[in-house]
């Protein structure tokens, strides 16, 4: 149990806005082992920025609420924390990094003072050295230190991100959170930029939560996998899992969705319909308006997980007869 | 720095020179003759002839003009037709009354609807938000003379606590300058509520908080330094519109300020003194239109940065 | 039976999702605007009782002639809002006031609308020099105080009511001209005109139409916003001497007397005063809504 540096259970998420109210988290569970990483898979609106919030306890008030679940940081719920306390452990056992660089740094303070304001709360030094520490940081993302009196306006996208890379990983934390890191930037600069995430991430010896719609991230840094659909996690299992043995139609219809540059014949699968309207979810599944292999019960019931083996389930009325293998495997 | 000072305070002279000839032209045409202005209505064509000889008013428009501006350069404003003084004499003994008023004014003004601002937008649906909001169009409406009026009923006549007649004391400040202070309180809420409110909405408000940053830090540090570029020009801005509400409420008080001067002038038909305190008071809104300048080089970097890179 | 059954279900799925018109959207976004409505009912009252003025109160008899035995007298069931230092009935002064005040109101603000507009337009289609020059003008005017213009131009014209109208309006020209003119500039630069312009079609045309479609939201804002600030400078103005002169009722001259005899006769300061407040504050109003209602985006 000591070494799960996250364990999110049952968690329910709200937004209500003129009085709809929209589902945007719908029970899920995740587990992450200090220093794995975990990709967190969907599409835009299936609740994946809302789940990594919630661990930061920033879900946006008054809109939107936690109704029930635990979140569970190296231990501790984080979800009964004073507003106090979790400002202690912000940027410092838990730090975020947001999907749009170019708008998430202050315009009006140098990036060296950016870095240097999370050393100065957390770690309790005086200015001087926590400005030596932010130039540090700087040559740590590869930015030369000396370039810590500029300001967010005086740099490019990607060296706005490695800033706030070095934002988040000033104090060490145990966890990192990467809300679509690489999505704004220019695919050259992408690989960069993931290139350096994953070379600090060993240096730090953190657990991550990459959130990403690009399997091509996730095959490439995440040890793990999370398939989520509108606030539900649909399918998980460690990359093995999911890349070579995947259940659920629409993780399926994920993979369907991207071009094949061996075989350029193929024809692209897109997965049919739209995201369902999350103030009016369907019932049952909500997968199942899209789904190819859709049954009678897929409209009335939510399936429970499935466990395919011990890192695999799926949450699939298709593999409801497998339960026994996970009986079995179990004892 | 000086060279972003020094761009700036060039690129205000011709705006100001416009002014000041907009305010010439508007003067020139007027129908009137000074001539009757200065000798009344019996006068021989002579003593006429050499008045217009003396004030230069056979002239062309243009060498009229320029020979203003030129005497301006001397601080020399011209004298007026009814005393005989310079004008700068009566501009200097009314410009420190109009000073220290709308000084007093804006200052109350800041104070008081900053944090106000601030507050609403950091609690937007609260009561104190929509109380404030609802006082801020209930302000923006008061016709700012006949506020002063039901002040005076209220203070002075009714309670006895303040003078009715505004002068330079403590006392003699407060009315004025809450008057004239009331409607700009409701302007300055406003916008430092909407542009908190959406600087409160920036992404780099939630790296912030992702941070660790204290709920107050958030605020005052992060969000505040942000919003207040909009803020300061408003303040700017009122200024001038201050300058222009102060004639009322001077009016309103018998307030011995430029405000009075310039109606004295108006009813007495004395040209140079209406012409001296119109741009005495364009003078000033030009100086504080510099100052928002610069204080905006001081808070947003990209101005900064874009004149120190040259030094 | 069956077949027909599901295209009228069809049919009336349709139905639901058929986009509302535009100017449904507005006016439904206008009545859910609690305050727009009270702005819009509060000044349909102000404009009635401005129509209908002689039906209230005679205007010679009671505005204007005067009644030496009943002067100064408080509110009572005779006069509404008590008599003045000449005997004269308060709220017949009032109501006529409204007349004054809206109709020159109303002037100005198309005066300058007409002008501004104009200018506006022709710097934004024509551009280069004359574009620099007009929108210099402005700048120019903008920096002097809207009440510091309108009081300098009544001073060198003289008063009466012409020239106020002229000054409230030119006062109040730049505020139109940059609407339009940035509204035209916007409409020059859009892909469709620049594709209209690829296929041959004359640009002239499109971009007049669009502009018109374009500026007509903030310049219908703008017009309630300025009525109100004319409103509010003619009172000003004539406040202090320089609008409508006495004897014809005007809110801002009878608070210049009434303040002379506002001991012990408030009602004389009261009434006019709270007729120019809700004058403005309704216009206000329905100016903030008409905002919200044409232009989501612009909500703060």
């Amino acid at each position: 149990m000591a070494d799960e540096i996250l364990k999110i259970k049952d968690l329910v998420i709200q937004y209500v806005s003129d009085g709809e109210v929209t589902e945007a988290v719908n029970g899920i569970d995740l587990e992450l082992k200090e220093g794995q990483t975990l990709g967190l898979v969907g599409e835009t609106g299936a609740g994946k920025t809302t789940t990594a919030l919630s661990v930061l306890n920033l879900v946006p008030k008054p809109q939107g609420r936690v109704v029930s679940g635990e979140v569970f940081l190296d231990g501790e719920n984080v979800l009964e924390k004073s507003e106090r306390e979790m400002e202690a452990i912000r940027g410092n056992k838990v730090s975020m990094i947001f999907q749009d660089p170019m708008s998430s740094l202050n315009p009006v303070m140098t990036v060296g003072e950016q870095i240097a304001e999370v050393v100065r709360i957390h770690d309790n030094v005086d200015e001087k050295t926590a400005m030596a520490r932010a130039r540090e940081m700087l040559e740590t993302v590869g930015i030369p230190g000396e370039r810590a009196g500029e300001y967010p306006h005086q740099f490019s996208g990607g060296m706005k991100q490695r800033v706030l890379i070095a934002i988040a990983l000033a104090c060490s934390p145990k966890l990192l959170l990467a809300d679509e890191p690489t999505t704004a930037l220019d695919v050259t600069i992408q690989a960069q930029v993931l290139e350096l995430m994953r070379g600090l991430k060993k240096k730090f010896n953190m657990a991550m939560v990459m959130i990403t719609h690009d399997f091509g991230i996730v095959a490439e840094v995440c040890d793990e996998v999370s398939v989520m659909y509108a606030g539900r996690i649909v399918e998980h299992g460690n990359l093995q899992d999911i890349f070579d043995n995947k259940r659920h139609p629409y993780t399926e219809g994920l993979f369907n969705s991207l071009p094949d540059i061996n075989n350029r014949k193929s024809s692209l699968k897109p997965i049919k319909g739209l995201m369902p309207d999350p103030t009016n979810l369907p019932s049952g599944c909500p997968f199942h308006p899209r789904c190819d292999y859709v049954c009678e019960k897929c409209s009335k019931e939510m399936p429970p997980k499935t466990w395919i083996n011990d890192t695999h389930y799926v949450r699939c009325w298709l593999y409801e007869n497998t339960t026994e293998s996970r009986l079995t495997e179990g004892e | 720095m000086y060279k972003y000072v020094i761009k700036r305070l060039l690129a205000l002279i011709p705006v100001i020179l416009g002014v000041i000839f907009i305010i010439y032209l508007i003067l020139y045409l007027t129908p009137g003759d000074a001539v009757t202005t200065i000798l009344g209505v019996n006068y021989t064509e002579e003593a006429a002839e050499r008045v217009r000889e003396e004030l230069g008013l056979n002239q062309p428009f243009l060498v009229q003009f320029g020979t203003y501006v030129l005497n301006l350069c001397r601080l020399d404003f011209g004298n007026s037709y009814i005393t005989g003084l310079p004008v700068i004499e009566q501009i200097a003994a009314r410009f420190p009354a109009t000073f220290i008023l709308v000084f007093v004014s804006m200052a109350l003004c800041t104070i008081l609807s900053l944090p106000v601002g601030v507050q609403s937008a950091v609690k937007p649906n609260s009561f104190f938000s929509n109380f404030t909001s609802a006082l801020s169009m209930i302000g923006i409406a008061l016709p700012t003379f006949w506020l002063g009026l039901m002040l005076i009923l209220w203070f002075s006549v009714g309670l006895g606590w303040l003078p009715s007649t505004g002068s330079l004391s403590v006392k003699g400040l407060i009315l004025p300058s809450i008057t004239l202070c009331a409607s700009f309180m409701a302007g300055t809420m406003r916008t430092t509520r909407s542009s908190m409110l959406e600087a409160l909405n920036q992404d780099y408000i939630r790296t912030a908080k992702a941070k660790g940053v204290a709920h107050k830090d958030v605020i005052n540090k992060h969000a505040l330094k942000n919003a207040l570029l909009p803020v300061i020009t408003v303040i700017g801005m009122n200024v001038g519109s201050q300058l222009g509400g102060s004639v009322l409420t001077e009016t309103v008080f018998a307030f011995p300020g430029l405000g009075r001067l310039l109606m004295d002038g108006i009813n007495t038909r004395d040209t140079p003194t209406v012409l001296g305190a119109l741009v005495v008071m364009a003078l000033c809104i030009g100086l504080c239109n510099l100052l928002v300048d610069i204080i905006f080089a001081f808070v947003d970097p990209r101005i900064k940065s874009q004149y120190s890179k040259g030094r | 039976m069956e077949e027909t059954k599901k295209i009228i279900t069809r049919k009336e799925i349709l139905k639901q999702f058929k986009k509302k018109t535009q100017f449904q959207e507005i006016l439904t976004r206008f009545l859910r605007n609690r305050l727009a409505i009270v702005g819009i009912v509060m000044f349909a009252i102000i404009l009635l009782i401005a129509i209908f003025a002689p039906l209230l109160a005679d205007y010679q008899t009671e505005a204007l002639g005067m009644n030496p035995s009943e002067r100064l007298q408080g509110p009572s069931m005779a006069h509404w809002f008590g008599t003045d230092e000449m005997g004269r009935d308060v709220f017949a002064r009032v109501v006529h006031g409204a007349r004054t005040s809206l109709s020159i109101g109303f002037i100005a603000t198309l005066f300058s609308l007409l002008i501004g507009g104009a200018l506006g337009a022709i710097a934004g289609y024509v551009g280069g020099w004359l574009d620099e020059v007009i929108m210099r003008v402005m700048d120019v005017m903008l920096c002097l105080p809207e009440m510091l213009l309108a009081i300098a131009i009544v001073a060198a014209f003289g008063t009466s009511t012409t020239n106020m109208v002229i000054a409230i309006g030119i006062s109040r020209v730049p505020r139109f001209a940059r609407i339009v003119r940035s509204s035209v500039l916007t409409v020059r630069g859009m892909e469709y005109v620049e594709a209209a312009r690829a296929i041959g079609a004359n640009s002239f045309t499109i971009v007049t139409r669009h502009v018109l479609m374009n500026c007509l939201a903030p310049i219908i804002v703008q017009i309630s916003l300025i009525f109100a600030s004319a409103i509010l400078a003619i009172s000003s103005l004539s406040f202090l001497g320089l609008g409508i002169q006495p004897p014809a009722p005007e809110w801002g001259n009878m608070l210049a007397t009434g303040r002379q005899y506002m001991r012990g006769n408030s009602h004389l300061v009261l009434a006019p005063g709270l007729a120019i407040f809700f004058s403005i504050f309704s216009l206000n109003l329905l100016g903030d809504g008409l905002r919200d209602a044409l232009d989501p985006r612009l909500k703060q």
